[in-house]
């Protein structure tokens, strides 16, 4: 009776994108998306050629993109995207590498966590460019100062995000790698990570999202090169269209950063969707 | 703190197999346990079992049957190993039980199937220290893919089957290390019942062709009944051992078969006499009597 009963049992859905039926398709999300950029450039051209605001403080758009066309076969763009990009990343990796290992470390152990934990959830709650001035008078301002700034937004983000991700792993998950007696680093590999991963993730992410607008403002102060720079620069010389410029480079750098992280966690969590893991 | 507790408790170094003859050929034989967990807020302790004596020999099913509270579950952890904080005695074979073995499976009542791990890959975490080679892993987790009928679900993962589907997972995982013993904590509790009739009657077939000790933890009499050699029946507060009888019945079993129902008659009566009633109101942390019924009129 067994056999053929466990046959009729199989008939099971096998859908790899539970989730996936109910949303539009691509073409119309595109579309969706893209209602309020258009919207908010029309009222941009019409405040311009209508002349609500001089066109020293608002350019219209055609300057703006010309100045765009400028900045790109100079090769200035470049140079500015480049120098705030290698600063970033740089401070990223530091950032991330330390957040990780104390996040782990403070996650693992009762003890450690009694010795940071309370002060990294003081200093949490600083805001980056709250260290700004006192950095300044200890390390100048140099690009030492953006790099311990950044590392430091996204070290904390990280550190802090690790740990409350390994802390939350469910004790029934932990029994199963106890009642098949795994080692330390097997749970830690098969159980406690997995589980951890997307709370990692969201500490990683938010970690580069606030060092790369903190990064912005620094080189505002800091440095001859860098997309805050540029607009610090368009600002003095009363050129608001690289302001401009600036300012959406800023954004669409920024969220392409966090789109390759989300991408990267995909990679972790594809599980989820039923996709062989890579 | 429950996770330093859970963490710290887990050995650092890959234990070797315990391939102890005496373990998986002897008696179990539990003497006079108890347990007793810190109450919350309140002074003192309470007390889940009392003066548990049982011993069961190889190769047979035992059903454990009571009411929400009764301590079944508690019991069951304690001889698996996963809670070794308890007065009394519990060896197998004449050797005391401390810690997890993996010659002990146990299958949760909440099946716990690692989410991010295929069906497979689920099984395989079982094997990471049986100390078999990777060929034979493999193997094996073929073969009790099989035996519950899987082997096309294979790669698939947890959210992908049916909660009976994940419940054969969570057997087979449970079996490949070819554990003496088989701890089964209310395994079909959550199913509809055509489902759990037809895995009860896949778990016989798979207990009688691999001659496994198996001790299943129930609500449900007619499950008892069904698969136990022997049918215990637990009382709540603190939880004790009411009553112990044999089913005499021939296998596989017919639930419409009048001794069936009989006894089925005999051990639900346990638990609508006065004396429950005031048990169940003992109960400290429990449901109120009229939930704790329903469980048994399911």
């Amino acid at each position: 009776m067994s056999r053929s009963a466990l046959a009729s049992g199989s008939s099971i859905r096998f859908s790899p994108r539970p989730f996936a039926a109910g949303r539009a398709p691509a073409p119309v999300r595109i579309l969706a998306g893209l209602v309020l950029p258009s919207a908010l450039l029309l009222l941009w051209h019409n405040a311009s050629t209508r002349g609500w605001a001089p066109p020293q403080i608002l350019p219209a758009p055609a300057v703006a993109w010309s100045s765009f066309l400028d900045l790109l076969a100079s090769g200035d763009l470049r140079t500015h995207v480049q120098a705030s990009l290698i600063r970033v990343l740089i401070s990223f990796a530091l950032g991330s590498a330390a957040g990780l290992a104390l996040g782990l470390a403070m996650g693992l152990s009762r003890r450690l966590d009694d010795l940071f934990g309370a002060v990294f959830h003081g200093i949490n709650q600083v805001p980056t460019l709250g260290w700004l001035p006192v950095l300044i008078v200890v390390v100048g301002i140099n690009d030492r100062l953006t790099h311990i700034l950044i590392a430091q937004a996204v070290f904390v983000s990280v550190a802090i995000n690790t740990q409350r991700g390994i802390r939350q792993v469910p004790e029934r998950l932990v029994e199963v790698a106890r009642a098949y007696r795994l080692s330390r680093t097997q749970s830690l590999r098969k159980v406690v990570l997995p589980a951890a991963v997307p709370q990692i993730f969201t500490g990683i992410r938010f970690g580069l999202a606030n060092g790369w607008a903190s990064l912005v403002v620094v080189e505002l102060l800091v440095g001859s090169e860098g997309l805050g720079y540029l607009m610090s620069w368009g600002r003095q010389a009363f050129q608001l269209d690289l302001v401009l410029v600036a300012i959406v480079a800023v954004g669409i750098i920024g969220w392409i950063l966090d789109a390759g992280l989300a991408r990267l966690e995909g990679t972790f969590t594809a599980w989820r969707t039923g996709e062989a893991a890579a | 703190m429950p996770w330093a507790g859970g963490f710290s408790a887990i050995d650092r170094k890959p234990l070797k197999p315990e391939v102890d003859i005496m373990t998986t050929k002897g008696i179990l034989e539990i003497r006079n346990l108890g347990k007793a967990f810190p109450a919350n807020g309140r002074k003192g302790s309470l007390q889940a079992l009392d003066g548990i004596n049982l011993s069961i020999r190889p190769g047979e099913f035992v059903s454990i049957v009571g009411g929400s509270g009764c301590g079944k579950s508690t019991l069951l952890r304690l001889i698996s190993g996963l809670d070794d904080e308890f007065q009394g005695e519990i060896s197998i074979g004449g050797a005391p039980v401390r810690g997890t073995s993996l010659d002990r499976g146990i299958v949760f009542q909440d099946l716990r199937l690692l989410p991010w791990l295929t069906a497979e890959a689920n099984i395989a975490l079982a094997l990471e220290n049986s100390g078999l080679s990777k060929a034979d892993k493999r193997q094996a987790v073929a073969e009790h893919l099989k035996l519950v009928g899987l082997e096309k679900f294979a790669q698939a993962y947890p959210h992908q089957l049916s909660g009976g589907m994940s419940q054969r997972v969570a057997i087979a995982r449970g079996l490949v290390n070819r554990p003496g013993l088989l701890l089964l904590d209310e395994p079909f509790g959550a199913l509809d019942a055509l489902t759990r009739s037809r895995l009860q009657a896949e778990l016989e077939r798979i207990w009688r062709e691999e001659g496994i000790t198996m001790i299943l933890v129930t609500h449900d009499v007619e499950e008892a009944v069904f698969l136990g050699d022997r049918v215990i029946v637990m009382e709540p507060g603190p939880g004790r051992i009411r009553r112990e009888l044999r089913i005499p019945l021939p296998r596989p079993r017919r639930r419409s078969d009048p001794r069936f129902l009989e006894i089925k008659e005999d051990i639900l009566r346990e638990f609508t006499g006065p004396e429950t009633a005031e048990a169940e109101s003992l109960e400290p942390a429990g449901r109120p009597l009229a939930e704790a019924r329903l469980d048994w009129a399911a």
